[in-house]
């Protein structure tokens, strides 16, 4: 690819990257939504983020890997027991970093 | 501007900003590799923000796709922002104006809209703090890319330092917080098991992201039954 196409392509993901992020925000904030549409839209945060963790636990080289060579099946473990324990991200994030690391010096 | 808020945005980005360091870091490089110079790298993670698209692009590039093809795959990929942004619509609602909201908006991504849904549980949005979230986790995602394509060749693998595991584990951590009614269990563990089953099923989704667009309305929807009864 020369380098007009490639700016040709940056300018063009661009747009249908910036798009979908601002019409709903910028369309749809004059209206008021119905209670029930509300309510749905108020689980899709919930089924995002668990849709999020799958994947990037389960799936974190894109495509689905779900054995014991998967070194993020087991840093999960850890991280999921402080989350729920200690209810604190930096605690969780450190957890989930520590046991990375030492999975990848020391076993894999 | 409401400086406390701005502060809490920023601090908030921190975790954001760690994982977006060794990928956006490896987009630099890798995007280097595909033929890309410095500026279009760097202009390309300013312009778009949007690491699974722009990894998409690379892939697309090296497989000697047209752009056409990329902007095509994108916009695919992207269609889950509509998702995303219609649900922040209610909580914007009566505390960001319109157009303040819709710029902000730019820097939405899987891990901001993560971390600002969390927020908006407790407490209600202001711009000072999605500006601060936002634009901190996009410049982080801009310098961390400057800094993969001109100093790639220099680094060697990043893996050892476990930041891999950054992003999950902030997604790990913002689930347990966010579950916290049966129902939220509910339609997060139809999520999961919808998602996976869906990439199984079709592996072109895992690619488009399409998995995590049709587990999440499916699941929202479960959860709305689940409710009524």
């Amino acid at each position: 690819m020369n380098s007009n196409s490639i700016w040709i392509m940056i300018i063009g993901v661009s747009i249908v990257s910036i798009l979908p992020r601002i019409l709903p925000v910028a369309l749809l904030s004059r209206y008021e939504f119905p209670a029930p549409l509300k309510r749905w839209l108020s689980l899709v945060a919930p089924a995002v983020l668990s849709s999020l963790t799958t994947l990037s636990v389960l799936a974190p080289d894109g495509f689905i890997d779900i054995s014991i060579n998967n070194s993020f099946i087991w840093a999960f473990i850890p991280t999921l027991l402080v989350a729920v324990k200690t209810r604190s991200l930096l605690y969780s994030l450190l957890t989930g970093i520590v046991t990375m690391a030492l999975l990848y010096n020391f076993i894999c | 501007m409401q400086k406390q808020e701005l502060r809490q945005g920023i601090n908030d980005s921190i975790p954001i900003v760690l994982g977006y360091l060794p990928l956006g870091f490896a987009f630099g490089v890798l995007a280097n590799e595909a033929g890309m110079s410095i500026i279009q790298a760097t202009m390309m993670s300013l312009l778009c923000f949007t690491g699974a698209g722009q990894y998409i692009a690379l892939g697309i590039m090296q497989a000697g796709g047209a752009a056409f093809t990329i902007i095509l795959a994108n916009a695919l990929v992207n269609l889950r922002y509509l998702l995303f942004s219609t649900s922040l619509v209610p909580y914007l609602k009566g505390h960001v104006p319109i157009a303040i909201g819709s710029l902000l908006s730019y820097g939405l991504t899987d891990e901001t809209y993560a971390v600002a849904m969390n927020r908006y549980q407790s407490h209600p949005p202001t711009p000072s703090y999605i500006a601060g979230l936002n634009l901190s986790s996009h410049i982080g995602w801009i310098i961390s890319t400057l800094l993969g394509a001109a100093l790639g060749t220099y680094i060697t693998n990043s893996d050892r330092l476990g930041l891999s595991f950054t992003l999950p584990a902030m997604y790990i951590c913002l689930l347990v917080f966010m579950t916290r009614s049966k129902s939220d269990i509910f339609v997060a563990l139809s999520s999961a098991f919808l998602c996976l089953l869906i990439g199984y099923l079709v592996p072109s989704t895992m690619g488009n992201l399409f998995n995590i667009i049709i587990a999440t309305i499916i699941a929202a929807s479960l959860g709305m039954l689940i409710n009524e009864q």
